[in-house]
């Protein structure tokens, strides 16, 4: 008893260590992160980007999804100015900030909206990735030889494939394929969540899917680095399971660069949204999604330049928010780059 | 706005069913008399002559829209853009005329029904020939036989087209149409080639009811008397074949450098996904109504309609249809305005109801959803194509089909208050207690903005939320045979100009939207199964007025939401004709004059 | 004419007969194969068949050999996945390199600057240039690039593929994107090496600041950009659906998205195969351009 007693204290005095050395990582992370401008804007712009999503109905002057017909295609003057080959046969509406759509909806509360389902596919895609890959990576890097063999050999060939066919593959497939009516049924309760998501729950999945095989890559590599550090070792000799090792003692400190990973990935998912939406996959009508504004509008840019260009730039300003914060994040992590002062 | 590459159904299934009825020749298309084409000309041709000295000159480019064109071949074409090429190619026995769609002559000159109506002599011209495009000297050639002389266009090569067709190893997707009418055409198409041997299976195509009685003359016997056989017979899917050239080549011979043709143009180079081009054939003698053609070369390119619009109006394309979004544009461009001109097509954009599924199994409820589309205002502000608002199904301008002007108020008109009282009545005030209701819709940019905009209407006007879905077209229209949702979007074109093709055709039970419709409606059926019978145009009119009252109003099985126009831009020195035939163009009637 | 019916019973088993598709899965499978991996010999004159076609074809004397059929595509009856193959790749891999040469050389200097100044001005407008070619997607971009330089200017034609003028519009659209990518990968990998020991050497030894970054620390930096490259250049001439769309560019990249709507098996079977043939020959390329790279780099 006593032995064993003597054992866990020391654990906890190693934990304690370890908890110390971990926060000093942290904060020196988030200190250089400080002092990286453009990161820190990136960071401002990525929160004030998530502020708009949640507070969407106050700020959007409109409804995203009222139509008043005969307001098709309006401008206001300011527009027209800024985009004069459009004269002659715009009508001027002021009531619209950006000018109304094709079915007269105005594009500024639904560039708003937008930002939810941009900002959703943002989260909802790399969240998927780090807790499939993260866990299939942490189980092939941890056990390693023939299991660690076998795993690898599949992310490999899912690796071969194309990642938007399958995408595409995927999103032919659940569209096809669960457009049941019957309730009670797997399919239609899949469906009917993608339903009340606005079409997205397939999106998700189908960006979830691709996404999970570069973690798992990433993390399992990470993984055989630090599985023969000593504090493993340590662990393991005072009888620590192999699950609280890995709960414990590996996923701490393999997050970090799997963060960082995938804040660089984030604006890739937002650009798959928007070739989903092109090619007739994407978000069902009203859901405003920017991509599927800009391949609305894109089909208009000769006449109503304003109904791309403005969902566009949206998708811009996110883009470079979430590149900017996820390279500072990664200088920020990258400890060859610690104590060069910079 | 129509989908470009969309299957062209000659949809005579149900047609068949009422040949029983049409006795001695009285169809439900009018039978055509061959209008007064040239009678055939004595001389034939035996000896390789010169084109006519006057030369064919100018250029034509054209957009087919996006994608290759799947297969120039007669017996395997399906969609528009391939029937395009093969009707410019090759010419029927009998062709469309494609503004007044009057059968009128193609290669046969005359035809007529035997006393017992079962069959169907065609007489043929003897001054066309097989043609081909030389790669080597730039010029189009005259093919010739063994004897080195001009292969002239007979019986045999209409006979070997329609059996070829047939051959159940051809595997035509259209031969069914043929099957329905041509004596012992189903059991050759439907036999097993791995069964019987080929000695069995040329005893079935023996027994074919296609027969050349001379190089001149062919002789179609029929299941039972049919009036518009000679319409029938003028399909693509029965033109004359070269079988010298499919024996050497095989599947290939349809490709540039090898294809031989008949027709007015045959075809010159066929850079796949990006352009075909067709070019005059100075042999064509030039008819009536198939005029030599004027100008040397046709180019159609294969692009979405917005960079189609850019090539217009950078030069490079003398004709394109006009993209939605940009239609506001053109009307208001000086100069682009004046090459605007928008067109009537015979086709019916429409939604249906599948009425087995709650809450669209109430006649009041599809009737309330119809009411409420505001038809007028959907054109003015979303399709802005100046198309027609619908208020029944058969497209006015078909034989048969009501006319406005005749019937102002008969089927359904845009009235929100009744509407929104019929739903009210069903027992849904305001939309309360309505399951979930799904209107799904094919894959593409123009269905997507009449769906969002009806799907607003619906929700203004009954308090409805109504869920918008989207699928691929070739799993939609699976869909829509299996499980088809409550509320559904097609669009119908006419395959022959009769409302006999849409009416009874589409929506009678076992026709083919029934699987979608799953509507079922006795009175219905019995009044355009009458109509077929009805000779008397008036009397027939008044019948399909009757049974679109029931199909659009009484029972409401679908919304009939507008009647197509194209909107297209032509260049000013471009003189041309403007087809209904949803898109098919006579080319060789159209004129280029230098720019 | 917006609609099919359901074809006769009989008009789909004829169809079912000649593309082999009422055979048990496995047997279609092993079919699959054997026509990609088991050439064909035959002395007589064939009759030339959508089903027989090969990629591969060559006399020996007077044995035709026929190697690598891919099979007939489903939505077109007039060619096969092979012809698709012959035709469009070429198209699409000549787009895909002039997309990657204008990525590179967009690219490779702006993270070269944005390195060099880290954390300065030029850091962020390079970094800025280079991230917003990726934000504008190429469906704005192309429509933008026509309206401009082809509609108003009329300085090149809007559509087609063939010419140098044709190219440089698809090649700027698509490259653009990827120019983010290399400029944000040859700034990191930069500012690693700028800090190794030997670099610290070469400048201890006197060497100027230019030729140490050209000659010793670039080479090196080169090394995650080149591993990019392959996958990149696979991605290029395969993604390009939007480009091909919007150009008119009669390429690869539509086929992946609709031979999928079409289901057209035979297509999506062949363009994943090409795709990932196409990705290990990269993957090759890149890993012998290490060794030249890194000479310490060595394969066992």
């Amino acid at each position: 008893m006593a032995v064993q007693e003597s054992a866990i204290g020391q654990t906890l005095e190693r934990v304690k260590i370890k908890e110390r050395k971990q926060a000093s990582l942290w904060a020196d992370a988030l200190y250089r992160l400080l002092r990286n401008r453009a990161a820190v804007m990136g960071g401002l712009i990525a929160m004030g980007l998530i502020l708009v999503a949640i507070f969407a109905p106050w700020i959007a002057p409109r409804d995203y999804a009222t139509q008043i017909l005969t307001d098709n295609n309006r401008m206001p003057s300011w527009l027209l100015n800024l985009f004069p080959s459009s004269k002659g046969y715009v009508q001027i509406s002021e009531g619209y900030l950006l000018g109304a759509d094709y079915v007269g909806r105005d594009l500024f509360s639904r560039i708003i909206y937008g930002t939810r389902v941009s900002l959703s596919v943002a989260f909802m895609g790399p969240l998927i990735a780090l807790l499939v890959g993260t866990v299939y990576g942490t189980i092939s890097g941890f056990f390693s030889g023939r299991v660690d063999n076998l795993m690898m050999r599949f992310v490999d060939i899912m690796y071969a494939f194309p990642t938007l066919l399958l995408i595409i593959l995927l999103m032919a497939v659940f569209r096809s394929t669960t457009q049941a009516t019957v309730p009670g049924t797997l399919r239609y309760t899949l469906t009917s969540i993608d339903a009340r998501v606005g079409g997205m729950f397939f999106i998700y999945i189908g960006i979830g899917i691709t996404a999970w095989m570069g973690m798992a890559r990433l993390a399992r590599g990470q993984i055989l680095s630090l599985r023969e550090k000593e504090f493993i070792e340590a662990a393991r000799t005072i009888g620590a399971g192999n699950v609280r090792i890995m709960v414990r003692h590996i996923l701490p400190n393999i997050l970090g660069p799997l963060i960082v990973a995938e804040t660089l990935a984030i604006p890739t998912y937002i650009s798959y949204e928007a070739f989903l939406s092109f090619i007739g996959l994407g978000v069902n009508p009203p859901t405003p999604s920017w991509g599927s504004m800009i391949a609305d509008g894109a089909m208009s840019l000769r006449s109503y330049p304003n109904q791309a260009i403005f969902p566009a730039l949206a998708l811009a300003l996110t883009m470079f928010a979430f590149n900017f914060l996820g390279d500072g994040l990664r200088d920020a992590f990258d400890p060859r780059l610690r104590g060069t002062g910079k | 706005m129509s989908n470009r590459k969309s299957k062209l159904v000659f949809g005579l299934v149900v047609l068949a069913t009422i040949t029983s009825v049409v006795l001695a020749g009285c169809g439900p298309t009018p039978v055509p008399t061959p209008t007064a084409g040239p009678t055939p000309t004595p001389k034939v041709i035996t000896q390789v002559v010169t084109p006519t000295p006057a030369p064919i000159t100018g250029k034509l480019f054209l957009n087919l829209g996006p994608g290759d064109v799947p297969t120039i071949d007669p017996a395997l074409s399906t969609d528009t853009s391939s029937v395009q090429i093969v009707e410019e190619t090759t010419v029927g026995l009998t062709r469309q005329h494609e503004e007044t769609t009057a059968t009128e002559p193609g290669i046969a000159t005359e035809w007529k029904q035997s006393a017992d109506g079962l069959k169907w002599t065609f007489k043929l011209r003897n001054d066309v020939t097989w043609v081909k495009y030389n790669t080597a000297t730039g010029k189009v050639e005259q093919v010739l036989d063994k004897d080195k002389k001009p292969r002239v266009v007979t019986a045999k090569d209409f006979e070997y087209g329609v059996k070829r067709t047939l051959n159940p190893k051809t595997a035509s997707d259209y031969a069914y149409v043929l099957n329905f009418f041509i004596k012992g055409g189903e059991a050759f198409n439907t036999a097993d080639t791995k069964k019987l041997s080929e000695a069995e299976l040329k005893k079935l195509e023996d027994a074919v009811g296609v027969k050349a009685l001379d190089d001149f003359t062919i002789e179609f016997t029929t299941i039972e008397p049919t009036g518009f056989l000679p319409m029938v017979a003028g399909m693509w899917v029965a033109h004359a074949q070269p079988s010298w050239l499919i024996a050497e080549k095989g599947d290939r011979w349809t490709e540039a450098g090898f294809f031989q043709g008949y027709g007015p143009y045959t075809l010159k180079e066929w850079v796949h996904e990006s352009s075909i081009t067709i070019i005059a054939n100075p042999f064509w003698p030039g008819t009536a109504n198939i005029p030599k053609p004027k100008i040397n070369e046709v180019t159609w390119y294969m692009l979405d309609d917005t960079p189609a619009m850019a090539n217009y109006e950078t030069g490079k394309q003398d004709a394109a249809s006009v993209p939605l979004a940009d239609i506001d544009r053109v009307k208001a461009d000086p100069k682009l305005s004046k090459e605007l001109k928008i067109a009537p097509i015979l086709c019916t954009y429409y939604y249906g109801f599948n009425t087995k599924k709650k809450p669209m199994d109430n006649p009041k409820v599809r009737l309330a959803f119809s009411m409420a589309v505001d038809r007028v205002s959907l054109i003015k502000n979303v399709t802005k194509g100046d198309q027609e608002p619908a208020q029944w199904f058969s497209r006015p301008g078909l034989a048969g089909a009501p006319t406005l002007k005749d019937y102002p108020d008969l089927g359904v008109k845009f009235n929100a208050a009744k509407a929104k009282a019929l739903l009210a009545e069903a027992g849904y005030p305001d939309g309360k207690g309505l399951p979930e209701i799904t209107l799904m819709y094919n894959t593409h940019e123009g269905h997507k903005k009449i769906a969002e905009a009806i799907q607003q209407m619906w929700k203004t006007n009954l308090g409805v939320e109504v869920k918008v879905a989207n699928q691929e077209w070739k799993v939609y229209l699976k869909t829509l045979q299996t499980d088809s949702p409550q509320i559904w979007r097609l669009g119908w074109c006419q395959d022959y100009p009769d409302a006999n093709n849409f009416d009874k055709e589409v929506f009678r039970t076992d026709g083919h939207e029934y699987k979608a419709t799953n509507w079922s409606n006795k009175k219905f059926d019995d009044l355009v199964d009458q109509a077929g019978r009805e000779t008397d145009l008036k009397k027939r009119t008044e019948l399909y007025a009757q049974a679109e009252k029931i199909l659009v109003a009484d029972d409401a099985a679908m919304i009939p939401i507008y009647w197509y126009t194209r909107v297209t831009l032509t260049k000013p020195y471009v003189k041309r004709t403007f087809s209904v035939l949803g898109g098919l163009e006579h080319i060789e009637k159209w004129e280029v004059a230098p720019h | 004419m917006e609609t099919e019916p359901t074809l006769p019973k009989e008009i789909i088993a004829n169809l079912e007969n000649k593309y082999r598709l009422n055979d048990p899965l496995w047997k279609q499978y092993v079919d699959y194969l054997t026509d990609i991996l088991v050439p064909r010999f035959s002395t007589a004159e064939e009759v030339p068949s959508l089903l027989t076609d090969a990629l591969i074809r060559f006399d020996v004397g007077a044995v035709h050999v026929k190697w690598m059929n891919f099979g007939p595509s489903y939505a077109s009856r007039a060619r096969t996945v092979n012809d698709i193959f012959k035709a469009q790749l070429p198209i699409s891999a000549q787009l895909g390199v002039l997309a990657l040469c204008i990525a590179l050389t967009i690219g490779i200097p702006m993270g070269i600057l944005a390195a060099l100044k880290q954390n300065t001005r030029w850091d962020y407008l390079g970094m800025s240039v280079a991230i917003f070619g990726v934000s504008v997607p190429v469906i704005v971009l192309g429509p933008l690039l026509i309206w401009i330089f082809a509609v108003t200017l009329r300085w090149l034609p809007a559509t087609g593929w063939g010419t140098w003028q044709q190219a440089i519009m698809p090649s700027v659209a698509l490259g653009l994107g990827s120019s983010a990518l290399i400029a944000r990968l040859t700034r990191a990998s930069l500012l690693q090496v700028i800090r190794e020991d030997y670099i610290r050497t070469a400048r201890a030894k006197g060497l100027q600041e230019r030729l140490v970054v050209i000659r010793h620390a670039l080479k090196n930096s080169m090394i995650p950009v080149v591993t990019v490259l392959g996958p990149l250049f696979a991605a290029l001439t395969t993604g390009t659906f939007i480009a091909e769309t919007i150009f008119g560019i009669p390429g690869m990249g539509k086929f992946f998205v609709t031979s999928i709507g079409n289901r057209d098996y035979p297509v999506i079977m062949g363009t994943t195969l090409l795709y990932a043939i196409f990705l290990v020959i990269a993957n090759l390329i890149v890993d012998i351009t290490y060794a030249w790279l890194d000479p310490r780099i060595r394969y066992t």
